[in-house]
């Protein structure tokens, strides 16, 4: 997942072109405050044009607590977004104010309300304590991503090469998560000329559980994609797991079973997941070799 | 708090792909100004995307509105939100 800066034509336009999986688009941190009115009439009318891509597109707005986040919901949630990313959400009822605002923004808009997912980003110690109780505050709530700068400041420390700081917090975020039922997503790698601080970062960050991580340089996504794509065995495993569902459905069993082992629920979405991101990772072989030639 | 209109307002960047409006309050008609990039190849298209966005925001040709675009190779839509948001701010409104 890419961000780009809400004022910023070249990259509103040009970044679904680098083939993120997602796309960020900032009306937060990297817009200045005499900017954030003319970045929210930009971003709606990019938006309105709508060429993405494939990727999914979600908006950080500004957050609950500032002048601008009710106007930030109401220029962007009509435009086909799938969802807002709220920063610095430190409370379920800072969650429950924004649900009710998008529902009555869905509403007027003719949308279906409760279609706009939120993506909550815990960017202080206040926050991460109730990650449990913000990720359950609200079905819209997709995800919850811990906070890098802002959350290394507010713990009085700052950001190591190591992500020591870091560490406990992300551990407990993806506990959170998984009993919360929503996705776990990393916070950027803020050093985009340091290719293997980010692998190391990626594989330990994907080794605890996190979904995905976010980006802010387009250079930074192929290492995401080679981190996260599953290897072959995984991938093969994934076609048996579902291959051995499906035969169990045909023959109209209950339980399917593979290797001595029950196939369940969770079991079949993650081996879904598996091939999805495998698919992922060799369209984007493809494009490699392609532009290699 | 009530916001007052500005005597000058600028919207955007010359930064690649964007272009800097700029409005200023003058006499008789409304008057456009193109240069930069684009100003040679799309100039009318340009100018008449500057009509359609104001027209939209209930301003009259007879205005009186000078508006200066210098052009970076912005796209058509990234003309109308700089003009859009160029005027709000000359007119002082809505509240950011």
């Amino acid at each position: 997942m890419l961000y780009l800066p809400g004022n910023s034509p070249n990259m509103l336009l040009r970044g679904h072109l680098f083939r993120p999986d997602g796309l960020i688009i900032d009306l937060e941190d990297s817009v200045s405050a005499g900017e954030k009115d003319a970045a929210r009439v930009l971003v709606r009318d990019v938006l309105r044009r709508g060429d993405f891509g494939e990727c999914e597109v979600t908006v950080r707005i500004n957050g609950v607590g500032t002048d601008c986040w009710r106007d930030d919901i109401a220029a962007v949630v009509p435009c086909g977004i799938s969802g807002i990313r709220a920063p610095k959400t430190e409370t379920p009822r800072m969650v429950k104010d924004m649900d009710e605002y998008l529902s009555s923004v869905e509403s007027k808009s003719g949308m279906s309300v409760g279609g706009i997912e939120i993506f909550c980003l815990l960017e202080t110690a206040l926050g991460v304590w109730n990650a449990y109780d913000i990720a359950t505050s609200s079905p819209r709530v997709t995800a919850i991503i811990p906070g890098g700068e802002d959350l290394a400041a507010d713990l009085r420390t700052s950001r190591g090469n190591e992500g020591t700081e870091l560490e406990w917090i992300r551990r407990m975020i993806v506990v959170a998560a998984r009993a919360a039922g929503v996705d776990a997503l990393d916070t950027v790698f803020p050093n985009i000329s340091d290719d293997d601080g980010l692998r190391r970062e990626a594989g330990f960050v994907k080794q605890l559980g996190f979904d995905g991580k976010s980006v802010i340089h387009p250079n930074q996504i192929p290492i995401i994609h080679e981190i996260y794509a599953p290897t072959e065995s995984e991938v093969e495993r994934a076609e048996r797991i579902l291959a051995a569902a499906r035969e169990a459905s045909e023959r109209g069993l209950g339980v399917a079973a593979l290797d001595g082992r029950m196939i369940d629920a969770p079991v079949i979405r993650r081996a879904e997941f598996t091939l999805q991101r495998a698919g992922r990772a060799r369209e984007s072989d493809e494009r490699r070799v392609k532009s290699c030639r | 708090m009530e916001r007052s209109a500005a005597k000058i307002a600028q919207a955007g960047t010359v930064e690649s792909m964007d272009c800097r409006v700029t409005i200023t309050q003058s006499d008789g008609p409304m008057t456009i100004e193109v240069a930069g990039s684009g100003a040679s190849r799309f100039r009318g298209a340009m100018e008449a995307k500057v009509r359609d966005v104001l027209s939209g925001l209930g301003v009259s040709p007879d205005s009186g509105l000078r508006v200066d675009v210098q052009d970076n190779g912005a796209l058509d839509l990234v003309l109308g939100a700089r003009v859009e948001s160029a005027y709000l701010r000359f007119t002082g409104g809505p509240a950011s």
